[in-house]
């Protein structure tokens, strides 16, 4: 991103006259980014360093310190078993690795690669089970469950809010009458404080026989729900299966807070798909056009790869959201959900700002700053190499 | 298959088939249509749906919002005013709006120069720390929460704060937030934009950095500066969390927070509550309907550039 970014800042004014005036002009740039620098190191940077120093220390409200790694074993539990899981999710990557790497089928160890990919894979899905089960025998289940909901609460929401705005985009960009009208609508959700609008949600679900959603329910002839108070999980609401933990989905108040958080995300995904439509060249869709592409045809080869860079994007922003999403959650909460909306997140917050657990704060949100690293970058391998950049 | 259709004789075929077609054509061409908008229409309702059951809930009686009524038999325009007192919604609002006025004249201040020097003047080191600066966007508010919290409340000793601890002032809530990677960024991206004729011709009058930046740049940059202006306002409008962490007070309490305690409190007072909420969107509804074209193209850019 950088370097690409930093292209077209050229500074043709570098043949300075004399080096009192290169000097002067380095001088200049130094103090032009010293007010910003001075606060992000202060606020952006130092913090980090400082979170790491904090994660290894008894600390609660005053440091009673050094205790070395002991705020992360309370997290993860038994380390092996830490070690188990994490080496599952490396597995994975190689594995995806080792499933990619020889192309075409041409190639010598071909073969070899695969069948060593599906083992590692095999292997994997066996240690991350395993490494879990021991992790959570030991370690924190609060700290641990909430990993869990958080995936639920991104893989809920971002591919069916990306899927909505796509859709939408598209109708809006086969030259509709009103596209201006329909997109400031779809956009209103997002601008809109989202303390006011997770109070206005917190009517909707209401577990109340008459509230939005459960009319909602009753026109479609369908039972009454305790919706944002139900804390039974969703398989065992749908099918009645018995299942025990995070196995059976997330639970019905996660749902409805993923419903409100894609009500709220989808029109600026709309509008960046929008954008991005806007910037394919017309001309490709002309060229296919007289050669008789069909409609899904240009849909297929034109308009999904141009725009995968901005599909790409909206999915990077999306998850980094999720996960440290904060403000809905922490006013859409209800005790009788029974901590089944407790992401990562909250769980910190909790931590730090009602258990006044300082370090072992700290150390859940290392430990979720690594785990988003991983995601990210797992993302730019996985995703990131179908990118077309024209 | 071009070919064919460009060989095919036009006289051989009847016209009467192929007005048929056409008909056909343009009665799938407005079924079409009329799914679309159908699609649109949906997606609109369900994004006001809300909106309007909150309108028209803080006009109601209380017995009404019980009963789930869909709209207000009288509606009662007494309980904003009703919210407003009881709430303290008039302290709220002008904290919110001395808060917003803080952060966003302090974070303009430190872009404009930052993105400027980014984009127009050579220095050693201006791609690493550059890239440093971005780097800080993978970091989740969470991990900087806590440390952050401890520096305003004056506890890190290795940033010592004039004046003590800024827990529950004007500048604890609003110092963080004065600098900001991404307003940079897009400062940045504008002010490379501008020709380096202009800074040539300047530097020929005898003008420097400064000079250049205030008479040429600015006022070459009123929509990059415009798009900023709002993007800050609106966050500092409707940020929550860290306010909610150094306020415990009413001194300083922004309107989010007080919004928030106001529901802790008549939480069961719904026509209250929709009447407050409604309060608190409303300077950002007046805003956005003034500048939603800049804003979405604003939003747009950003998505692109990113």
């Amino acid at each position: 991103m950088t370097a690409a970014s930093l292209q077209g800042v050229g500074q043709p004014g570098g043949r300075a006259a004399g080096s009192l005036k290169a000097w002067q002009s380095q001088l200049t740039g130094y103090l032009y980014i010293l007010p910003a620098s001075i606060l992000i190191f202060c606020f952006g940077l130092f913090p980090v360093g400082y979170a790491l120093y904090m994660s290894t220390r008894r600390w609660r409200v005053v440091d009673r310190g050094y205790v070395g790694v002991e705020n992360y074993l309370k997290a993860i539990g038994d380390p092996w078993s830490a070690l188990l899981f994490v080496g599952g999710f490396l597995g994975l990557l190689g594995a995806w690795y080792l499933w990619t790497r020889p192309g075409s089928s041409r190639n010598p160890g071909y073969r070899v690669a695969r069948i060593a990919s599906l083992a590692v894979v095999a292997v994997s899905l066996w240690l991350i089970p395993t490494g879990w089960v021991g992790m959570l025998s030991a370690g924190d289940d609060r700290f641990l469950n909430a990993i869990p909901i958080t995936f639920y609460f991104a893989f809920g929401s971002i591919p069916v809010q990306l899927l909505i705005a796509l859709c939408l985009a598209y109708i809006l960009f086969q030259k509709i009458r009103g596209q201006e009208f329909f997109r400031m609508i779809f956009f209103l959700p997002y601008i809109t404080p989202v303390i006011a609008t997770a109070l206005i949600f917190r009517n909707i679900f209401s577990p109340r026989e008459l509230s939005i959603a459960n009319r909602g329910m009753q026109a479609l002839g369908l039972p009454a729900q305790e919706w944002l108070f139900e804390s039974e999980r969703l398989l065992n609401l749908l099918f009645g299966t018995g299942f025990g933990g995070f196995l059976a989905g997330p639970s019905l108040a996660l749902v409805s807070i993923v419903l409100f958080g894609i009500w709220t995300y989808v029109g600026y995904n709309t509008v960046i798909f929008l954008a991005g439509l806007g910037s394919i060249d017309p001309t490709l869709y002309e060229a296919a056009e007289i050669d008789g592409a069909s409609h899904v045809q240009q849909l297929r080869w034109i308009t999904f790869p141009l725009l995968s860079p901005v599909t790409f994007y909206l999915s990077v922003i999306g998850f980094i959201g999720t996960f440290k999403a904060f403000n809905h959650i922490f006013v859409m909460m209800e005790p009788s959900a029974l901590g089944t909306v407790t992401t990562v997140s909250i769980n910190i917050f909790n931590t730090f700002n009602k258990a006044n657990q300082f370090g072992y704060a700290s150390a859940q949100a290392v430990l979720l700053l690594v785990i988003i690293l991983y995601m990210t970058f797992v993302q730019s391998k996985v995703l990131g190499e179908r990118v077309f950049y024209g | 298959m071009a070919d064919t259709q460009i060989v095919k004789p036009i006289g051989l075929s009847s016209a009467r088939p192929r007005a048929i077609a056409r008909r056909g054509r343009a009665v799938r061409y407005r079924l079409g249509r009329l799914v679309l908008y159908g699609v649109l229409l949906l997606g609109g309702i369900i994004s006001l749906i809300p909106f309007a059951w909150m309108m028209s809930a803080s006009l109601m009686t209380l017995g009404e919002t019980v009963t789930r009524q869909l709209l207000p038999s009288v509606p009662r325009f007494e309980n904003y005013v009703q919210a407003w007192q009881d709430a303290n919604f008039a302290r709220y609002f002008l904290n919110s709006a001395v808060i917003a006025a803080a952060i966003l004249s302090g974070q303009l201040f430190t872009s404009i120069l930052a993105g400027y020097a980014f984009a127009r003047i050579e220095f050693k080191g201006r791609g690493l720390i550059f890239s440093i600066m971005l780097s800080t966007l993978m970091i989740q508010g969470m991990v900087t929460m806590i440390p952050n919290f401890l520096v305003i409340a004056n506890r890190v000793p290795f940033i010592p704060l004039p004046g003590g601890s800024w827990l529950n002032t004007l500048q604890g809530i609003t110092v963080p937030g004065m600098a900001s990677v991404f307003s940079i960024f897009l400062l940045r991206q504008f002010f490379a934009q501008i020709p380096w004729e202009l800074w040539d011709a300047a530097r020929i009058d005898g003008s420097g950095h400064n000079l250049f930046l205030v008479r040429v740049v600015l006022p070459l940059s009123k929509p990059a500066i415009f798009t900023v202006t709002v993007f800050v306002f609106i966050g500092a409008w409707n940020e929550f969390l860290w306010p909610l962490l150094v306020t415990t007070t009413e001194t300083w309490r922004p309107i989010m927070v007080g919004l928030y305690r106001f529901a802790e409190e008549a939480g069961s007072l719904m026509h209250l509550m929709m009447a407050g909420s409604m309060i608190t969107i409303v300077p950002i509804l007046i805003l956005y309907f003034l500048t939603q074209k800049q804003y979405t193209e604003g939003i747009a850019l950003t998505g692109l550039k990113g």
